[in-house]
């Protein structure tokens, strides 16, 4: 019996090992593949795709990093003369970037996430063939290239503020509130933020010296008219009775962006 | 002049700083074009999207129109049908904020978003923003193209060259209200056909509110 249980713990540990092996091998050999082939590669999908690491993903995606924006439009339109709507809140700095370099090496990138290319990318080009048979439930995969826009919709949908009972939308509502949402946020608040890809304790810590930098994320950066329906995490003098809005809402973080244990505080 | 200049300018940076930190509000067509697409009698040919291509010089991979295929089902219980798309020419477009540039924009006249690559960039944020997968990234240009409905076409009284390609009629444009009422007087929708907004595996339309319709398959249907 001991013999067996023995045997099996060192089944395990030589197929981790193989495996690990593998991994590191995968990162330097990609080069070889033709396109096809590497567009099918089983790293693009689910599960290994989960387990992917940016560096696997950028031994063949570096470009992503490397890539710069045009200095110029061809009519001339100067990059660094140019600003977005959503750009124009205090915490956008520096030149224009790709949206890539925006998420994983730009200044606000570096202070506030961790985002990792799986974070958002969960399949590849096929994705343009739905999954058989074609199932709404199945949220990892939509008609259209890359990613899903609900992971986008997390920190880019609409600012809730009827939800919340304001008087209208975030920039005619600041000023009563002196911009800033701790004013009633530090008591109405779920467990925030404990999601693998974000850094809970500077986002609070930031978020202590400019309102700016929690509008940004829930509203500020708007691309979709309705408001990302977050998970609603009990908190110390949360009312039993769960509002209308929030009814049918999860109560923990998708699995996907859970922290591991060992990975908090990072 | 010198006095004027000073107001001028003081003037500006008023309105630069009460600009700043809002958020865009979309514009309201006086009429909304929108595409409506048969799925089941649709044979995937793909003559829309090279009639497109065609149409715009694309080099190989920008793909304004994306005829979209999804097959399944278990012998003898198997399906086939196309999801074709090229812009929805959303009612509220996640990618015309994005844009730093102003490139992006919708026309008043006929809810037309267009982009006018001339003032791109290239940073990709519009691609990254739709839902749909409209704004196609041109390599060899650096800069980001999409479908604007053939708006040439459309201002001289015809209908851009992905419907005039469809050889199964069954993609066509019209006023959207009456796409998705029925209204609308097509060969790509039948008889007994119903006009529905959403499909399986589309992205939730209450991101932009896409101006599109569909004849669905019977297994692409949502509840």
């Amino acid at each position: 019996m001991m013999l067996k249980t023995a045997m099996s713990y060192l089944l395990v540990a030589a197929s981790v090992l193989i495996l690990g092996w593998g991994n590191v091998a995968f990162a330097g050999n990609t080069g070889g593949l033709d396109y096809e082939r590497a567009l099918w590669h089983p790293l693009h999908f689910k599960p290994a795709i989960d387990e992917a690491t940016n560096e696997q993903c950028l031994s063949c995606h570096q470009e992503i990093l490397d890539r710069k924006v045009r200095e110029q439009s061809p009519a001339g339109v100067k990059a660094e003369e140019a600003l977005a709507w959503y750009q124009t809140l205090h915490t956008y700095e520096g030149p224009q970037m790709t949206f890539h370099q925006r998420h994983l090496t730009g200044p606000l990138a570096r202070q506030l996430m961790n985002m990792k290319c799986n974070t958002c990318h969960q399949g590849e080009n096929p994705r343009e063939e739905a999954p058989i048979p074609p199932d709404p439930t199945n949220t990892t995969f939509t008609l259209r290239k890359q990613v899903n826009p609900e992971i986008c919709l997390m920190c880019h949908g609409a600012h809730p503020f009827k939800v919340m009972g304001l008087p209208g939308p975030w920039p005619e509502s600041r000023d009563n509130f002196q911009n800033n949402c701790l004013l009633c946020h530090a008591g109405i608040r779920t467990n925030r933020h404990q999601v693998n890809f974000l850094k809970a304790d500077a986002i609070e810590e930031a978020a202590k010296k400019e309102g700016d930098v929690c509008y940004g994320c829930h509203g500020g950066r708007q691309w979709y008219r309705i408001a990302y329906p977050y998970p609603r995490h009990a908190w110390e003098g949360m009312s039993d009775e769960v509002p209308e809005w929030a009814v049918g809402r999860p109560t923990e973080s998708n699995p996907r962006f859970r922290i591991q244990q060992g990975e908090a505080g990072k | 002049m010198a006095e004027q200049k000073e107001k001028d300018s003081s003037r500006i940076k008023e309105a630069v700083k009460r600009r700043k930190r809002e958020t865009y509000t979309p514009v309201k067509p006086e009429m909304q074009l929108g595409f409506v697409h048969n799925n089941v009698d649709c044979i995937g040919c793909r003559a829309c999207e090279m009639a497109c291509k065609d149409k715009n010089g694309l080099p190989p991979g920008p793909r304004f129109r994306r005829v979209q295929y999804i097959e399944g089902g278990t012998y003898p219980d198997v399906f086939a049908y196309k999801v074709n798309m090229s812009c929805n020419h959303c009612a509220e477009p996640a990618c015309l904020p994005t844009c730093p540039t102003g490139a992006i924009f919708k026309r008043k006249k006929d809810g037309i978003v267009d982009i006018d690559s001339t003032l791109c960039i290239g940073c990709r944020r519009c691609e990254a923003a739709c839902p749909f997968g409209a704004p196609q990234f041109d390599p060899m240009e650096n800069i980001v193209k999409k479908c604007n409905l053939c708006v040439d076409e459309i201002d001289a009284g015809r209908k851009p060259y992905c419907v005039m390609a469809c050889m199964m009629r069954v993609l066509d444009i019209g006023p959207i209200d009456r796409i998705w009422d029925g209204g609308l007087e097509t060969v790509a929708v039948g008889p007994h056909d119903e006009v529905v907004r959403q499909v399986k595996n589309m992205a939730d339309i209450e991101l932009t509110h896409p101006s599109i319709g569909f004849v669905a398959h019977s297994k692409g249907k949502v509840k």
